[in-house]
């Protein structure tokens, strides 16, 4: 589905990504670990066209996107939900998800889609009048998957969605992450709590300043002694 | 009382006015980001056209409306799809462009205005139109003036209905408060600023017409609209559209207060005022 090849990204003359490969196929949750500061947010930001690689190529479904404004990006099926919620805080919750729907073929079926994403998250519901800016963390996070899931992507890249969240929330959001694959939506993502990610994805790459030092299914890398010590904390 | 009526009623009819001018600078810089020194030459450049299109071609004022209001439109918004636009990849930062782009309006200021002597003179040009009289609880008003307060009520409720309930209305208010999420929510956003630029300039030109149906105009009758507007938006709360447009009617209304006492003072009140607000409040009355 998505495929990533020798992909460089810069801030300024600072090289931040070095050579990043990989791939997603159909249907599959690929975790991308790392430390803070390992530039995994960089990398989603240069998928999703917020950055521009300095070299290498992406391709989503066959088609080049490096380069392509991030707009034309979602257009295309990837719905980006970026590390910090980025909420927009003046807006009702029903104008965020109505924002998250805001490409053609999203607001034409904006309604059916908005019911859909209630019923995942009923809070939201409750809420829909309510300024963004006054929800609960918890809410907020609900309501920026909410948001990107208004887009009806193909691919959702999720920039920690735990963050800040209480334990049991966690486990909600995983819960949530499990059932989008079962509708059909693949999915990339970023996590710090590295054993729960490890065991929801299929696949995951590891990511060590700026390079990617590791890659395989979750299983083995359960496994690997490396990601045992550096991640797990064993 | 009476009188305080009287004094009410001139500045709600000022105040329609400086709103719809306020208005037009709130949006490109609370969404754009362009602090537009060159706002006035817009409500110049609408003014001016409005008197041509009277005297010579004998077209009424208030068709002028829908022909200043578009052309402005199309000029702000091929102004910014190639010159901000240019500027925007150019600067390093949001903050870099703010300041890159106010100085490139202030090149644009000069431009237009020296554009506007060669083609209109330095002479101070005013038309006799709408000349009939309507009372007011006892007090005479130019029925032109009720026609400029109509116009600029109508353009911010209109505005404000279009802000609160469109698809694009929601996109720009999106992009006004982080630009780089509206895009990927799918907004094409050089495309919402170039639009939020021009309609800026579109209510600058709108004013014009209006202004030159009460007031007299010439080529360099910018600086002074462009001192309010300032004030205006400051005093709103910069970026703030409602705070401009409420604004505008406070500060309209304080003008006429100052005139009916010293019909000299108005521009000196409105600096004393301005003066004031930055020191006690320089966010303004919705500003965040
Ligand atoms: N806008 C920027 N300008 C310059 N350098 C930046 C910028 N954003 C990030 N960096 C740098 O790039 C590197 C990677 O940052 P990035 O945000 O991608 O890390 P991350 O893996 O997402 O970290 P975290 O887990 O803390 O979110 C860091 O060294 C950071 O300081
Ligand atoms: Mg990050």
């Amino acid at each position: 589905m998505l495929e990533v090849s020798n992909i460089s990204t810069f801030y300024g003359q600072i090289q931040v990504l070095w050579d990043i490969c990989f791939k997603i196929s159909d249907g599959e949750i690929l975790a991308l670990i790392g430390a803070n500061g390992a530039g995994k947010t960089t990398l989603l930001n240069t998928i999703s066209g917020v950055l521009r690689p300095n070299s290498g190529t992406i391709t989503f479904l066959g088609q080049r996107i490096d380069g392509l404004a991030p707009h034309a990006i979602v257009e295309l099926g990837i719905s980006h939900i970026p590390e910090g919620r980025k909420l927009f805080s003046d807006m009702s919750v029903q104008e965020n998800l109505e924002m998250g729907a805001y490409i053609d073929r999203a607001w034409k079926h904006r309604r059916e889609t908005l019911e859909k994403v209630f019923e995942f998250f009923p809070r939201l519901k409750e809420r829909a009048g309510q300024l963004a800016r006054t929800l609960s963390g918890g809410e907020q996070q609900m309501l920026a998957m909410g948001r990107g899931l208004m887009s009806r992507p193909k691919l959702c890249i999720i920039d920690e969605p735990s963050n800040g969240l209480a334990p049991k929330l966690v486990q909600e959001v995983f819960q949530i992450i499990k059932s989008l694959r079962e509708q059909g939506i693949t999915i990339l993502l970023i996590e710090q709590n590295v054993r729960q990610t490890l065991e929801v994805a299929d696949r995951a790459c590891v990511l060590e300043n700026g390079r990617m030092a590791l890659e395989g299914c979750c299983e083995d890398l359960l496994k690997s002694d490396h990601v045992r010590k550096a991640y797990l904390g064993l | 009382m009476e009188r305080f009526l009287d004094v009410a009623i001139a500045g709600l009819l000022l105040g329609g006015l400086y709103a719809l001018i306020a208005m037009g600078m709130s949006l490109q810089y609370g969404v754009a980001r362009v602090f537009n020194i060159a706002h006035g030459e817009f409500i110049m450049l609408g003014a001016m056209t409005t008197w041509t299109l009277y005297t010579v071609f004998n077209i009424s004022p208030l068709v002028a409306v829908v022909i200043c209001g578009p052309l402005a439109f199309v000029l702000g918004f091929i102004i910014h799809r190639t010159m901000f636009r240019k500027l925007q990849s150019l600067s390093a930062n949001q903050g870099v462009f703010e300041s890159n782009s106010m100085l490139a309006s202030f090149g644009l200021m000069f431009v237009i205005q020296n554009i506007a002597f060669l083609a209109w003179g330095p002479e101070i040009r005013t038309y006799n139109y709408l000349m009939e009289t309507v009372s007011i609880g006892g007090a005479l008003f130019g029925a032109r003036r009720l026609v400029t307060l109509g116009f600029a009520i109508a353009i911010g409720v209109i505005f404000y209905i279009f802000l609160a309930r469109t698809r694009i209305g929601k996109a720009i208010r999106a992009a006004g408060q982080d630009p780089s999420t509206a895009g990927l929510m799918g907004v094409n956003i050089n495309w919402v600023l170039a639009l939020c630029f021009g309609l800026g300039a579109a209510m600058a030109g709108i004013a014009g017409v209006l202004i030159s149906m009460s007031y007299p105009d010439s080529a360099n009758m910018g600086q002074e609209y462009l001192t309010v507007a300032i004030i205006v938006v400051v005093l709103g709360g910069l970026g703030s559209i409602p705070g401009s447009f409420i604004g505008g009617f406070l500060l309209g209304i304080i003008g006429s207060i100052v005139s009916f006492y010293e019909p000299g003072l108005n521009m000196a009140a409105y600096y004393a005022i301005f003066v004031i607000l930055l020191l006690v409040r320089p966010r303004g009355i919705m500003g965040r």
